[in-house]
């Protein structure tokens, strides 16, 4: 910083204990109202997931994994799932692979649901905090149904899943869907063509493809650059049916800035059309649905004990990339280590190079179109 | 001869002394009945004649000091309820019937919290900031006229002092921030100021029309000229419009309420207060939403006017009642602008407006003989 600045310099944390901070802490040096460096920091949340992934076993882990980000439960296990299931080359029956991904998708649905409302929660507005989860209420009233828990459901496990889908979480997912069809309209009205919303989100948190790739970042904040990096296509996966439906990665290209470059407000449009594409999956796949077991309990016990191997799970999240990298000893009932890497790491990272020069009432919303979650870095 | 002399003079030692005492007691005596007089002065002008006791009446129980906190109480949880329907939910309803009980629930646990005063802070202000905010936003409501000789006192320039106490309200806003200590409280205390530097000049004058129509500064005169004629909103709809959002802007609500922006600044110049000081200032900021929608009903609306079969406070509290409701919508349906949009929206939209506004009042009375008022 020029030494001249440094006097009028004042130095503030955004710290862990702050409503908006989600859990981490943030230091700020302001200029009047302009935020001249920023400096995140790690570590408040921190868990210990990866060597509590050490001390449970092979059915367990994917508990550890949905916790650490309860929004999209369904999606932040599956990377464990799938690494588990690589070691130990067992085979996951058809319908239970229907039935992950029309689960994964609904999780999405669901976490862009909380999304919407923490955002407007940071930017002031309950109305529009409550309008999103009371349709979440729906979509909550299907997990129950189906897993008989509402946030921590645990639906994947390595060959198969646990749950069946009966006739009253098929009426219950109905309903959801439903709901949020029916209020995508005027979500859009409240939101989009809200003049307080376009005032303080557009030109907010600009960025080009080259720095978001260069940041690190994927998941709906490169998709809005008009980047199609989506694993759902790019790496196709066996075990999940995303080719069984015919639908395109949603892309954005910003009607003020172009290809190539997005501000928080076309995140949030980024964001409907992956309301869009989910919805599309879903309403493809779940006609679909064969019949048949959903687990092997022979299989099952093939997971008690793994051989010493190394394996990769990953998996579109909601907010990006989640990946998982798993190393097993022979035949030891957890794993050796496990590494996990969460696409929110990234996004709070990427503040550092993003948020010099904009106002200090301009954080909340960068930091909340980025679509944080502590879990995925603190871990 | 010398020796007589000295006689004497012992004898008269005790005669002076005797002065010495009585002029002692005169003295105490004097400041005594100095005293009782002023008592006495003091309690005549009270309660000597019936209609000192009818201005105490007034002052202090309706529509005075009872009245106001009463309905205080009322915004509070009309606002609550309303923001909870508006937003899917129900509001409070576990205590009394319809929740109406909620908010003596809340002050009474309030008041009986710890009072923390953090260490950064300067002590007497803390204890004083809180207590003399919730007096200056109750001053301005002696003006207000409920009905026609319901009125607690009618100055001829009574639209003046009000805007006089409310100018102080966002100074204190500012003080308190300061005082507390704390780099956030600041922060907010600067964007109050600076919410007064956006608000108050459009509020004071979109208050001019309805004066030049009504020939007067005094806030009676306005809604007595309205009841002989028309209300002044079919006349100045668009002064209603940049009152009602210069109102909301200065009292520091949704949209406009980056000083207490909780996401951005935890509860901006109000942080730091805890138990009864919190109890004040959020009872400060719904007296002051009463009052601006008080004042609306007062200056657009034609205060006490209505139906003859009704008593003119009923017909004010109905249209009180409307009024706060347009309060709440607004304030529930827009995201927080940013402390400088407000002041560039306030400045390049809402001042316009206002001297357009004044400008169409000022033609309309002198070309066209528009005057109302006597």
């Amino acid at each position: 910083m020029k030494p001249d600045i440094s006097d009028e310099a004042v130095e503030l944390w955004f710290g862990p204990q702050h409503v908006a901070a989600h859990g981490w802490a943030t230091k700020l040096t302001l200029v009047g109202d302009y935020i001249v460096e920023c400096d995140p920091n790690a570590g408040y949340f921190h868990r210990s997931a990866e060597k509590c992934l050490e001390f449970r076993n092979f059915r367990q882990g994917a508990l550890i994994m949905e916790r650490l980000c309860m929004p999209e439960a369904f999606l932040a296990e599956y990377p464990y799932v799938q690494a588990v299931e690589k070691i130990a080359e067992i085979e996951v029956p058809e319908k239970a692979k229907f039935m992950r991904t029309i689960m994964m998708e609904v999780s999405r649905i669901h976490s862009i649901q909380f999304w919407w409302g923490q955002l407007a929660g940071e930017l002031g507005l309950f109305t529009m905090v409550l309008w999103p989860w009371i349709d979440r209420e729906y979509t909550l009233d299907a997990f129950e149904e189906l897993t008989g828990s509402r946030h921590a459901v645990t639906y994947s496990t390595p060959g198969g899943v646990k749950y069946d889908f009966t006739d009253e979480f098929l009426r219950r997912l109905d309903l959801a869907i439903y709901h949020l069809e029916n209020h995508l309209g005027k979500f859009k009205d409240m939101i989009l063509k809200s003049p307080t919303f376009k005032a303080r989100a557009q030109n907010v948190g600009l960025f080009s493809t080259k720095e978001a790739l260069k940041l690190g970042l994927s998941g709906p904040n490169i998709r809005a650059c008009d980047y199609p990096m989506d694993l759902r296509k790019d790496a196709h996966d066996p075990n999940l049916k995303y080719d069984q439906v015919d639908w395109e990665v949603p892309v954005l290209v910003s009607e003020e800035h172009g290809s190539g470059m997005c501000d928080a407000y076309d995140r949030m449009i980024q964001r409907f059309n992956e309301v869009d594409v989910a919805l599309q999956i879903i309403r493809g796949l779940l006609p679909q649905v064969p019949e048949g077991p959903i687990i092997d309990p022979k299989v099952r016990a093939k997971t008690n004990r793994l051989p010493a191997g190394e394996a990769y799970g990953r998996v579109e999240g909601a907010r990006g990339i989640s990946t998982l990298w798993l190393k097993t000893t022979d035949k030891a009932q957890t794993p050796y280590r496990a590494k996990i890497r969460g696409p929110c790491f990234n996004s709070y990272y990427a503040l550092k190079h993003l948020m010099p020069g904009l106002r200090f009432a301009d954080f909340v919303l960068v930091f909340g179109s980025l679509d944080p979650y502590v879990g995925w870095w603190d871990r | 001869m010398q020796f007589e002399d000295f006689i004497n003079w012992l004898n008269g030692i005790p005669g002076w002394l005797y002065d010495v005492l009585v002029w002692w007691f005169n003295a105490i005596w004097w400041w005594i009945n100095l005293l009782w007089d002023s008592i006495v002065i003091i309690w005549a002008s009270m309660f000597g004649n019936a209609e000192v006791l009818a201005y105490w009446f007034k002052a202090i129980v309706f529509p005075g000091l009872v009245f106001i906190l009463l309905g205080i109480i009322f915004t509070v949880w009309a606002t609550r309820k309303t923001w909870g329907r508006i937003q899917g939910r129900r509001g409070p309803y576990n205590l009394g019937k319809y929740g109406g009980l909620q908010l003596f629930a809340d002050a009474i646990k309030l008041i009986g919290k710890e009072s923390i005063i953090p260490k950064g802070a300067k002590r007497w202000m803390y204890r004083f900031l809180p207590s003399f905010l919730l007096v200056i936003v109750l001053l301005p409501f002696v003006f207000i006229p409920w009905d026609t000789d319901w009125v607690i006192v009618d100055l001829s320039v009574s639209l003046v002092l009000i805007f006089a106490f409310l100018t102080a309200i966002p100074v204190i806003s500012l003080l308190a921030g300061w005082i507390s200590g704390s780099k956030y409280t600041i922060i907010g205390g600067f964007r109050a100021a600076n919410n007064q530097f956006a608000s108050e000049i459009p509020l004071v004058l979109s208050t001019v029309g309805p004066a030049m129509l009504a020939g007067s500064l005094s806030v009676l005169s306005i809604a007595q000229v309205q009841a002989d004629s028309f209300w002044f909103i079919f006349l100045l709809p668009l002064n209603f419009v940049t009152f009602l959002i210069s109102a909301v802007m200065s009292v520091g609500m949704v949209p406009f309420d980056a000083p207490v922006a909780d996401s951005e600044i935890l509860f901006g110049w109000r942080t730091e207060f805890s138990g009864i000081w919190f109890v004040m200032t959020y009872f400060a900021e719904f007296a002051e939403m009463l009052f601006y929608s008080a004042m609306m009903v007062t200056l657009f609306f034609g205060g006490f006017s209505g139906p003859a079969f009704l008593p003119g406070i009923v017909i004010f509290l109905i249209k009180l009642m409307i009024v706060m409701f347009f309060f709440i919508i607004v304030t529930s349906s827009f995201y927080r602008l940013r402390q400088d949009q407000i002041v560039s929206f306030s400045w390049k939209y809402l001042l316009p407006l206002t001297i357009l506004n004044i400008l169409i009042v000022m033609f309309g009375m002198a070309y066209f003989g528009l005057y109302i008022g006597g």
